[in-house]
């Protein structure tokens, strides 16, 4: 499996080697950027059903630093990655609006590498580094335009994501401190073998806060909705679409499912967060008039279910979750180009400003009805599968109360969706936007590509098969099953 | 003993950044924090009287292992400074940015992003 | 299995191809329209004789009647917009909604698959949604409220499934049995019927109805709340409380409050309207009413009756949406007080209209009246078995048709006699336009007058075993007294003195004081209502939107929201303050065991 390491060297690379080149030649970053993520876009989409274990330097795994691919680390890569291929098309057109597209692609491919290493590292002080190499390069691509709010966004987002960096890293140097091991799949193992203690408990609370503030769940949401607005549109729909799911969702599925093992305990802090992150962020997103702020609440919410459908530990329960996270990092990227190309043309993102363009501006209308209607659960775009096995999934597991607070969500969000659509698209043509023009070519593009898959995905993975529940899911089967083992996963990556 | 004043250390970074208005005070706060965690790590490896982790030729390999401290908290806290460096780089660069900006250092009155 | 497959995806598939069709080509959707629909048509009458069960499908007495109304009312109302929608915008995405609203509606009815039906019920929304969007800038605001009843009410719909599938351990409808006793089994039950009560628009899920009536184009209108909506959601409370659930007493009562309430309460509304469609929507919602009444009843023929009731309303109130249509096309209006004396003008709207208002108000030989009828010997049967408050809910639905009544003699008045301002003379619709309604009004005579023989004979009794017929009532023998006694009434009429006749008398307006010189529209028919003083309380409080679930959940929200979004005040130290409350809550959870 060499082709695992290319997931953090290639834009690695490419971010080092834009820099170096682009003062000759002004297409560069463009042309080097989009390259670099279309083959990140290719190699996940190979390595699809595959799983392996990489050494560096060649070390085995106790000793030396593996990376470890399987089943949920190939989910992450294909949804990373393409929406990262999305945002490079879009940013061609868009970032011409900023100065320094050099720093930007560098920034951003950086951001990747760190990404990439993450859903791949199988170590834990490994995966801190890359978490901290993606955060880096996040705090300063919020801050991009260097504006008031930009800079206010980014230096509150840096204190906060510094605080959970060290908490997490004071998290890995309690687990070491106990355990002895930083490789993760040895630590599961000693911690079947030997159970838990206190330090280590103490480590798993700093853990599920760190991450979980990546993660921007409830009450460690604060800096999201000051960030994902403030940075370009681009990063916007990569922040929102994969790095909180990167970054915070996958490390805290992978270290409390595959490393620490779950209990009843911990599942019932990883819904109760995951309810509160729910119905918190989708009131706060109903009061909004700022288009983009609305959408990165809606993140918070909508991070909230996915953290409820694991939680639930059942089967279907981690299915639903996982459907949605793949389902809204589409969905949500969409909507925040979308934000972006309304931006783009008019100059504006509050809402009450807006109005009628839907005439003006065709293509990022449907596509964000589209993307709105899959947000919103409605039949059949791929919100509602996911949000219709998730619920199921409640009742299931016997717990209708967190069913209940999912459905008074979804009914919230579909409210504060149709709200967007009629103060931007619908109502009547305000007369200041009569001359409006529809985005360029290269920005509708994206757009149509994601609101394809918004519907496409849908209707592919039909999740309700023959038989089992589980049929018909190529891809997302191999996650469900790497999170359903458990802490087998020591042995597997051990054995290999 | 020695976690405690470690704790302690973290404290006062968090009391920094929880309480300060001023952006390079909440800064510093940070940087003590993340330096009792260095010194934490540091501390984990740590044995009384340990030689230094580095190998000569001859040395047996079980009488080594009994005197050494542990060298991974070290490369741990290097990389950790490393990083550390680079995000204060930045957050430094911020502040300067802020202050060009808002012409204060004051924390409080950066609150147009709110509700 | 394949016709009914056909005859979901061929509309479906050609509303899809409707919405890639150029704005400039004109034509092709409409002919695509008409097609398809008619040919859609052809196969649900194809499919009557059938039954059919599958995984996925099921044709039963239940279903196939309705999945015929349902073919025929996309027909005619495709018939219709032709005229109706011509040279509006967005031509095309109107049929293209059109179509798959049929194709949805179709499936949603047939489907044996809970998930199934999950999915044609939330196109169905969705495309409600676009279609009243159409209706212009305005209608922005009512398509969002719409949309948030509906697609609100469809997502605590997936609940209701989800807690039917744990209980009745399958999705398929037809293998389901729940027996209504425990609080799951209630929770699943109401669940599910909230999602039907929204789509047929039972209080307290009404008030999308008369604002949709109000905003989008009529031909929406009469397609989607006033017949598609009533005929799949009554269908589903149908199945649901027939078929899937056993009832129990609470339930029951459950139902019958709702309905009476709804009866009641949305004919009080209408009677004091001044906008034409907007009347005619709570008229739809009170008819609603009678539906949940009668199933409720939970007696054979009460719910036969309830069924019978949702095919006649269907007709009837398409036709009547429809005349409000023809008489804003010509008049360009809507508002009541504009109206006036297009009986003249408009013969077949005006006889249409009236057919189909005393179809509403259940006046005898038409077929409000068969219906209506039957719901009453269900509440009557309810009554022998025990049910102590049979009277009330008896008094509600006859209070409610009378003042149905009232209304519509309002609304005639204001409409079609009485004086119009301006006066200026208007045409009659062309016949396009006129041919849905006189063969809606056609329906409403022939369910009437041989109601035993057609409607209840083929359609609703195979439905409904055991309905057995209490009191006596033969339509066609009442059919030949009312028409001896009209030609008796003729006969006196020729033979008494023309002279006596009073060729322009002071408008009498139902005892109520008018100053003299004022035109009478018809509109202050009622207005004493309003001013007496409870009613006129509840009156003011409807208007100020406090019996409308949707604002006030939107005010409850509001408050908490404010809140919310003051703690966020933009203090970076209150944001890290959380982040450590929230360590060291976890640390206390984690650690409370351990230590």
């Amino acid at each position: 499996m060499n082709m695992i390491p290319l997931f953090v060297a290639v834009p690695l690379a490419g971010a080092f080697i834009i820099p170096m080149l682009s003062r000759k030649f002004k297409w560069f970053p463009d042309v080097l950027g989009n390259l670099v993520t279309l083959a990140l876009v290719i190699m996940s989409f190979a390595v699809i059903g595959k799983s392996g274990v990489y050494s560096m330097g060649a070390w085995k795994a106790p000793i030396g630093i593996v990376m470890v691919l399987d089943g949920l680390s190939v989910l992450l890569l294909v949804s990373i990655n393409v929406i990262a291929f999305a945002s490079t098309l879009y940013s061609i057109k868009y970032m011409e609006q900023y100065t320094s597209k050099l720093r930007y692609y560098s920034l951003f491919l950086l951001m990747l590498a760190g990404m990439n290493g993450v859903v791949l590292s199988g170590d834990m002080f490994n995966l801190f580094v890359f978490l901290e190499i993606a955060s880096v390069a996040s705090y300063a691509l919020v801050g991009f335009g260097c504006e008031h709010e930009e800079l206010e966004a980014s230096f509150k987002y840096l204190v906060l994501g510094t605080v959970a960096s060290t908490f997490i890293l004071l998290g890995i140097g309690m687990t070491y401190g106990s355990i002895g091991s930083l490789n993760m799949a040895q630590i599961s193992e000693q911690i079947s073998q030997n159970g838990m203690n206190n330090a280590l408990l103490f480590a798993i609370a700093l853990f599920i806060m760190g991450f979980g503030l990546k993660a921007a769940l409830v009450p460690f949401h604060a800096w999201l909705p000051d960030a994902h607005p403030s940075a370009p549109a681009p990063i916007s729909s990569m922040l929102s679409g994969v790095l909180i799911k990167a970054l915070g969702i996958y490390t805290l599925v992978r270290f409390l499912f595959n490393v620490v093992g779950v209990d009843e305990r911990l599942l019932m802090i990883l819904m109760v967060l995951g309810a509160l992150s729910m119905v918190i962020g989708v009131m706060l997103a109903f009061g909004q008039w700022d288009f983009k702020r609305l959408l990165a609440y809606h993140s918070i919410s909508q991070v909230g279910y996915i953290i409820l459908g694991i939680g639930l530990g059942t089967p279907l329960g981690i299915l639903g979750g996982l459907f949605h996270l793949i389902n809204h990092s589409a969905f949500k990227s969409l909507l925040f180009l979308n934000a972006g190309a309304v931006e783009y043309s008019t100059g504006t993102r509050d809402l009450q400003e807006l109005g009628g363009i839907r005439e003006k501006m065709p293509v990022t209308a449907n596509t964000s009805l589209v993307a709105s209607m899959s947000i919103a659960g409605i039949p059949p775009f791929n919100g509602f599968w996911s949000k219709l096995i998730i619920i199921i999934a409640c009742v299931q597991a016997g717990r209708p109360v967190f069913a209940a607070l999912a459905v008074f969500a979804s009914i919230l969000t579909l409210a504060s969706f149709l709200k967007v659509q009629k103060y931007v698209f619908f109502e009547k043509l305000k007369e200041k936007w009569n001359d409006l023009r529809e985005v360029p070519a290269l920005m509708s593009l994206p757009m149509v590509l994601l609101a394809l898959l918004c519907i496409v995905m849908g209707v592919l993975l039909l999740p309700i098969g023959n038989t089992g529940v589980l049929e018909n899911i190529n891809i997302l089967e191999p996650a469900v099953k790497v999170i359903m083992d458990g802490t087998d996963y020591a042995s597997k990556i051990l054995g290999m | 003993m020695i976690y405690i004043l470690c704790l302690i250390f973290f404290m006062v970074g968090l009391y920094g950044v929880l309480v300060k208005k001023n952006i390079i005070k909440i800064v510093l706060g940070l940087i003590i924090m993340e330096y009792a965690v260095n010194l934490f790590l540091i501390m984990l490896g740590y044995r009384e009287g340990g030689v230094a982790p580095i190998i000569s030729e001859g040395d047996s390999i079980t009488e080594f292992i009994k005197h050494s401290v542990d060298p991974l908290p070290q490369a741990l806290v290097l990389t950790s400074i490393v990083i550390g460096l680079g995000v204060i780089a930045l957050m430094v660069a911020i502040c300067i940015r802020l202050y060009e900006k808002y012409g204060t250092f004051d924390i409080t009155e950066m609150r147009r992003l709110k509700g | 299995m394949n016709l009914i497959i056909y005859s979901i995806s061929l509309s479906i598939i050609a509303g899809i191809m409707c919405l890639f069709i150029p704005k400039r080509t004109r034509g092709v959707a409409e002919t695509l329209g008409v097609i398809v629909s008619l040919v859609t048509f052809i196969m649900t009458i194809m499919m009557f004789g059938r039954e059919f069960v599958s995984k996925w499908f099921l044709i039963d007495n239940l279903s196939r009647f309705v999945v015929m109304g349902i073919g025929m009312f996309g027909f005619l109302i495709v018939l219709y917009s032709l005229k109706y929608m011509q040279g509006r915008d967005r031509i095309n995405e109107y049929y293209a909604y059109l179509l798959i609203t049929i194709g949805a509606s179709i499936g949603a009815v047939l489907s044996n698959h809970l998930i199934l039906l999950l999915v044609f019920w939330g196109v169905l929304g969705l495309t409600l949604y676009m279609l009243v969007g159409i209706g212009g800038s305005d209608a922005s605001s009512t398509a969002k409220k719409t949309f948030i009843i509906i697609g609100g009410s469809d997502v605590i719909m997936i609940l209701g499934v989800a807690v039917t599938w744990v209980l009745g351990k399958t999705f398929i409808m037809s293998g389901i049995e729940v027996s209504v006793n425990s609080g799951m089994s209630m929770l699943a039950f109401i669940c599910l019927a909230v999602a039907a009560f929204a789509k047929a628009g039972a209080m307290p899920l009404h008030s999308w109805i008369p604002d949709c009536a109000e905003k989008a184009p009529v031909s929406v209108t009469a397609f989607l709340p006033a017949s598609l909506d009533k005929l799949v959601g009554i269908y589903f409370l149908g199945r649901i409380s027939m078929k899937m659930f056993v009832l129990n007493k609470a339930m029951g009562q459950m139902l019958l409050i709702i309905g009476a309430i709804t009866i009641v309460a949305a004919v009080m509304m209408a009677l004091i309207q001044h906008d034409f469609k907007r009347l005619l929507g709570y008229h739809a919602v009170s008819q609603v009413g009678y539906m949940v009444l009668g199933i409720g009843t939970c007696s054979p023929i009460g719910i036969a009756g309830g069924l019978f009731h949702m095919l006649n309303n269907t007709i009837y109130k398409c036709c009547l949406f429809l005349g409000s249509g023809a008489v804003e096309k010509r008049t360009k209006t809507s508002d009541l007080d504009k109206l006036g004396g297009l009986a003249r003008f408009m013969p077949v709207t005006f006889v249409t209209f009236v057919i189909a208002a005393l179809s509403i108000s259940g006046v005898p030989p038409f077929n409000g009246f068969v219906s209506k009828w039957m719901i009453y010997q269900g509440i009557v049967d309810l009554g022998r078995k025990g049910d102590k408050l049979w009277l009330v809910w008896m008094v509600a639905a006859m209070f409610g048709s009378a003042l149905t009544l009232a209304s519509f003699m309002k609304l005639i008045h204001a409409v079609f006699l009485g004086q119009r301002e301006g006066g200026e003379k208007v045409k009659e619709v062309s016949s396009l336009m006129w041919i849905p309604m006189v063969v809606l009004a056609g329906l409403c005579m022939i369910f009437g007058v041989l109601a035993f023989t057609v409607p209840l004979e083929k359609f609703i009794l195979p439905a409904v075993p055991g309905v057995s017929f209490t009191g006596l009532f033969s339509p066609s023998l009442v059919t030949l007294m009312i028409i001896l006694g009209v030609i008796l009434g003729l006969i006196i009429y020729m033979l008494s003195n023309f002279k006596n006749i009073r060729e322009d008398s002071l408008p009498y307006i139902g005892g109520e004081e008018l100053p003299v010189e004022t035109r009478v529209t018809g509109v202050d028919f009622y207005r004493s209502i309003k001013d007496s003083k409870i009613l006129g309380g509840i009156y003011r409080a409807a208007d100020k939107k406090s019996f409308d679930i949707y604002d006030v959940a939107k005010r409850v929200l509001n408050y908490f929201i404010g809140m919310l979004k003051y703690l966020h005040s933009g203090l970076l130290s209150n944001y890290v303050i959380w982040v450590v409350a929230g360590i060291l809550v976890l640390l206390i959870v984690l650690m409370k065991g351990s230590i």
